[in-house]
């Protein structure tokens, strides 16, 4: 009975979300993550509060999980062409998501960069697939580091858990020139002072001359795509499904900032005292409320307009 | 070889080729030769008899030869006559046109001026030439250069005209001289005709009224050593900021292998300077000149190569080009059918210039457009423009990947027309829904583009892919859109070859007939395997395809530095290229943008609707302002002959820019305005192609009837105007009995005959 329960409500939950958000699906499948290879996690290379070094070591366990994009093979003539297999022609989007140097260890695997992963990133890329219908987006999970020259190709990076960022010189140097060239960064899920406060320290780092300013609703980040009219505090998913406080630590107002360039154009967006991550990875979720993953796909697509365009 | 002739014959050739030849015999030809045979049949009797120690074979040489004798006497008896007509002396006039320009000051090797030939041959009534004449005919003098008018005194000829129209002279002096009897028309210049008139207009009427014109050829045909600046071709019309490259032809003698250096001026100020090495003699040389446009205004630019020691002549080292730098904001619409990274980094790339307006309108999802940079909530609200005037109101249009099913039919037919009719700009961009893959081919579009389609690739469910590196073609090393504002043609190639691959999901080998290709890409060792960018003209617009679907990586790559401008540059400039010469609703200009004080000034004006369809019925009128900087009202009317052209001139008084503006209205509606500019200043026209003209002088003669002369052949002019001039004539027949060849011929063969009769020993 629960168990029937709680697949109706999952579908009637996924269809709510999309009827909603305005885009009927452009096709009947892909409600499920794919399940293609079986994802190890990589083991934990550190112990807590040691500091974990971006290394080679993290590229080869991230190596079963890059998609071949740098063997985009040669056509000899349009008909060798024909047989390329899709998944070997590269893809305009990628939800680059940036493994970070930092102190591990809040819930014992190796590295703060991994909260939700691979599981949120899967899910919303498949809503992705069916609100932005145009987008050529990769469908699966993808990791990049900063100090990384790959990293280029990649102009919309996603980073969370920020609170326990902490980069090394070649990864400042490498997101410095990356967001200085047009790169886009999304911070996310990051609560309280203490946690803000090594995040300051590090984006300090890389964009010394440039200033971190409250966004205004009124903000073309906000319009791109939805016309987002309020900043909700979305909860992560044991504070949503249980209905408790929707803050942790002492972050209790949610927050959008972002840095801009010269010229006014948005570098890096941070979503302080606020879980969108979560909220993406459990839309699928009957007791996960139902509004916040309205809210966090709203601005997660919002995000992804503007960062294509401005 | 005349004068032999004339021993020979008696009469120069010239008589032979005007006259009849005619036997005058007073005599019956039947009597005659009946005579003849009377004389001769009993000579020949006597002959058989008498037949001595001789062989047959000398018989008949003796008898051809006697015969030949005999045949030259019946000859002379028939009285041969040349009839001649020739004009009655006195009863005739002949009119003498003198050229009064600056060329005829141009003197040759030994500084004799060509006007010097004037000045002595006809300077004084007591001069040869001009007393043989004047025994024969009546004289009448004109002189012309860009007008003719008559010549009433030598001393009044000034040789100062600045153009030389010599259809026009002969043409005036004809009808000037029309009430009389004409014997021809002398025509003393270099031929050096720039008033580009067809010359074989002017001539019909000369042809129909029979009147022979004789030309005499002042000046050397070759004028060695010199060095000219032949032509400077540059838009008249250019946008701030951009780049121009100006090709100059230069031309030269006698300087094979010399580097001079090319300098461009703006009131003073240097701006640009280009080595250009001399080939062959009198082969042209293109220097290629790349000209920042920096100020906006009327810019007055002078293209200088500097004199070289002994130059014959020095005034056409330099001309003058006038371009009109504006400062507008070029509107584009980009329209893009997915979010893609191209609309960023392209709206990155020209955020900077201020003279292109970039308006984007994404379609993000179904029915879901985000539009930015637009003018106001209105512009694009429905998407794409679905009218003519509203795509009508862009100067370009770019197309990133849409599939062709998203448009309409007549969308589809707008988007040419946009092209053809209202001279657009348009740039189609690769990615997974363009060109074939977007459904493309069998379209209108696909007709209008420079490059064919292949089949979209339906097997196996792939997608073509490619990776591609760069480089320009022959045409891309020049091209304001690929020079990438690098210096030489070596440092273009350079660049694009130093840059990171790009991919491309379109595969597109194969252009039309009349494309240009200006980049193509293809592996790291044979980079010519695709087109990368090409483009052609369509009516009066043109057509690019830049398949690729990630210039981007150009800013993004690792490889490029933060500051590094490659980017920015190469789109601006396609962009600005782009808009190059799309015209407004209401176009205008000077017929020549270089007039002389005191000609006028013949506006062309073209005004269509904002559908770009011409107008016949607007009210045009055009405020001209002079240097001093009091203004004039011109109206211009319809032509009549061509749509939505209207002209109207207005003369002009001192030297300095003229600024035209023009408004065009129809009602109460206004249409558009347009400024145009115009220089007025004294021209050296007459110094450049300043050499004698021999085959346009000949052929004036020869299609007139007339005869071609050089001052060293000008002594049987008056002869020769008497014998095939036009006018009262007179016949008259001339005796060719005399010959002297008649004489030597009856010598020749008398002491012939009597010499083979001694050798032969029949004597």
């Amino acid at each position: 009975m629960r168990a029937l329960s709680s697949s109706v409500g999952a579908v009637v939950g996924a269809v709510a979300l999309i009827v909603l958000l305005g885009s009927p699906p452009a096709t009947t499948n892909a409600t499920a993550p794919s399940e293609a290879t079986n994802i190890k996690s990589p083991a934990p290379l550190a112990k807590p509060q040691t500091r974990f070094l971006s290394s080679t070591g993290v590229s080869r366990a991230l190596g079963d999980l890059r998609a071949p994009l740098e063997t985009g093979v040669l056509a000899e003539s349009p008909a060798d062409a024909a047989q390329i297999p899709v998944y070997g022609v590269p893809h305009e989007f990628y939800f680059s998501r940036v493994a970070y140097s930092g102190y591990g260890g809040f819930y014992g695997r190796g590295g703060s960069w991994q909260t939700d992963f691979p599981k949120a990133d899967r899910i919303f890329l498949s809503f992705i697939d069916r609100l932005l219908p145009n987008l050529d987006a990769y469908l699966s999970e993808f990791v990049v580091l900063l100090d990384e020259p790959d990293l280029r190709r990649f102009p919309f990076l996603y980073a969370l858990e920020v609170g326990s960022m902490s980069l090394s010189p070649p990864e400042i140097e490498g997101l410095r020139s990356y967001l200085l060239q047009g790169g886009f960064l999304v911070i996310d899920d990051f609560w309280g002072t203490q946690q803000w406060a090594q995040f300051e320290y590090e984006i300090r780092q890389v964009l010394p001359e440039y200033e971190i300013v409250d966004l205004p609703l009124d903000h073309n980040v906000f319009t791109t795509f939805y016309e987002i009219d309020e900043v909700i505090q979305v909860p992560n998913v044991g504070n949503g499904t249980r209905g408790g406080p929707t803050w942790e630590r002492d972050g209790f107002i949610p927050m959008v900032r972002g840095i801009h360039d010269e010229k006014g154009r948005l570098m890096v967006i941070i979503n302080w005292n606020t879980d969108l991550g979560d909220a993406w990875e459990w839309a699928d979720d009957p007791y996960y409320p139902f509004e916040y993953s309205k809210y966090a796909y709203e601005m997660g697509v919002n995000f992804i307009v503007y960062a294509m365009s401005h | 070889m005349d004068t032999i002739f004339e021993f020979l014959f008696k009469y120069r050739l010239l008589l032979f080729q005007e006259g009849e030849f005619t036997f005058a015999s007073p005599w019956p030809v039947l009597i005659v030769l009946g005579g003849v045979a009377v004389v001769t049949m009993p000579a020949l009797l006597t002959y058989r008899a008498a037949r001595g120690a001789s062989s047959r074979w000398d018989r008949g040489v003796m008898a051809a030869l006697r015969l030949g004798l005999v045949a030259i006497l019946v000859f002379i008896l028939f009285r041969p006559t040349l009839i001649l007509t020739s004009v009655v002396a006195q009863r005739n006039f002949v009119g003498v046109l003198i050229d009064d320009s600056q060329s005829m000051g141009i003197t040759n090797q030994d500084g004799v001026a060509r006007s010097d030939f004037v000045q002595s041959n006809f300077g004084s009534e007591d001069s040869e030439l001009r007393s043989a004449l004047s025994e024969r005919f009546e004289l009448r003098f004109f002189r012309f250069s860009r007008d003719a008018s008559r010549l009433n005194d030598m001393a009044d000829l000034s040789y100062s005209g600045t153009a030389t129209n010599l259809g026009n002279a002969m043409v005036r002096a004809q009808e000037e001289l029309a009430g009389v009897p004409i014997a021809g028309l002398v025509v003393l210049s270099d031929g050096a005709d720039n008033s580009g008139e067809a010359l074989a207009e002017s001539l019909l009427p000369l042809q129909a009224a029979g009147v022979p014109v004789y030309t005499v050829g002042l000046g050397e045909e070759e004028l060695s050593p010199d060095v000219q600046v032949s032509r400077v071709e540059m838009p008249r019309t250019v946008l701030v900021g951009t780049s121009l490259v100006v090709d100059v032809i230069v031309s030269h003698r006698g300087y094979s292998g010399r580097t001079v250096q090319l300098t461009v001026e703006d009131t003073g100020l240097l701006l640009a300077s280009e080595d250009v090495t001399f080939g062959r003699d009198g082969e042209p040389v293109v220097a290629r000149v790349r000209i920042d446009a920096q100020d906006a205004g009327p810019r007055l630019l002078r293209f200088q190569v500097s004199v070289q020691e002994g130059e014959r002549v020095t005034e056409n080292n330099a001309r003058n080009a006038l371009v009109n730098v504006v400062n507008d904001s070029e509107k584009i619409l980009y329209f893009e059918g997915e979010p893609r990274w191209e609309v960023k980094f392209l709206r990155r790339a020209v955020s900077e210039d201020d003279n292109l307006q970039v308006v984007v309108l994404q379609r993000t999802a179904e029915g879901k457009f985000l539009r930015l940079d637009v003018d106001g909530p209105e512009e694009l609200e429905a998407g794409f423009p679905k009218t003519r005037e509203e795509l009508f109101r862009y100067r370009a249009l770019v197309l990133g990947s849409v599939e062709a099913s998203f448009f309409t039919h007549d969308q589809l037919d707008m988007i040419a027309d946009f092209v053809s009719r209202r001279g657009g700009g348009l740039l189609f961009l690769g990615g997974r829904n363009a060109f074939a893959e977007g459904g493309y081919q069998g379209t209108r579009l696909a007709e209008i583009l420079p490059v064919f389609l292949d089949d979209e690739l339906s097997s196996g469910g792939g997608r073509y892919f490619d990776e591609l590196f760069i480089t320009p073609t022959r045409d891309g090393l020049t091209h304001p859109a690929t020079q990438l504002g690098a210096g030489d043609s070596d440092a273009v190639v350079e660049r694009w070859e130093a840059l990171p691959s790009v991919t491309t999901l379109n595969p597109i080998t194969r252009l039309k007939p009349g494309a240009t290709p200006l980049l193509t890409g293809g592996t790291e060792g044979d980079r010519e395997r695709q087109v990368v960018l090409a483009f052609h003209r369509y009516g009066r617009g043109k057509v690019v395809v830049l398949p690729i679907q990630d210039s981007w990586i150009w800013q993004m790559h690792a490889d490029i530095p933060l500051e590094d401008q490659t980017h920015e540059t190469f789109w601006r400039q396609l962009l600005r290229w782009l808009t190059d010469g799309v015209p407004q609703q209401v176009e205008a200009q000077g017929e020549r943008e270089l007039v002389e004080p005191g000609q006028p000034v013949n506006l062309l004006v073209e005004v269509g609707d904002s559908a770009y369809a011409e107008v016949n019925n607007a009210n045009v009128v055009a405020v001209v302002r002079d240097p001093s900087g009091d203004s004039t009202t011109v109206t211009l009317d319809w032509d009549v002959e061509q749509d939505g052209q209207y002209d109207g001139g207005f003369p002009t008084t001192g030297p300095g820019l003229y600024e035209v503006s023009v408004r065009a209205s129809r009602g109460a509606d206004d249409i558009g305005t347009a400024f145009t500019y115009v220089e007025v200043a004294p021209s050296a026209d007459e110094y450049f192609d300043a050499s004698m003209r021999g085959t346009t002088l000949r052929r004036v003669a020869d299609q007139t009837g007339g005869l071609f002369y050089t001052p060293e052949s000008v002594a049987t002019l008056p002869e020769d105007i008497s014998l095939t001039g036009a006018g009262i004539r007179l016949t008259e027949e001339r005796d060719l009995w005399d010959m002297p060849i008649l004489l030597i011929l009856v010598l020749c063969l008398m002491a012939g005959e009597w010499g083979y009769r001694r050798k032969r020993g029949l004597i």
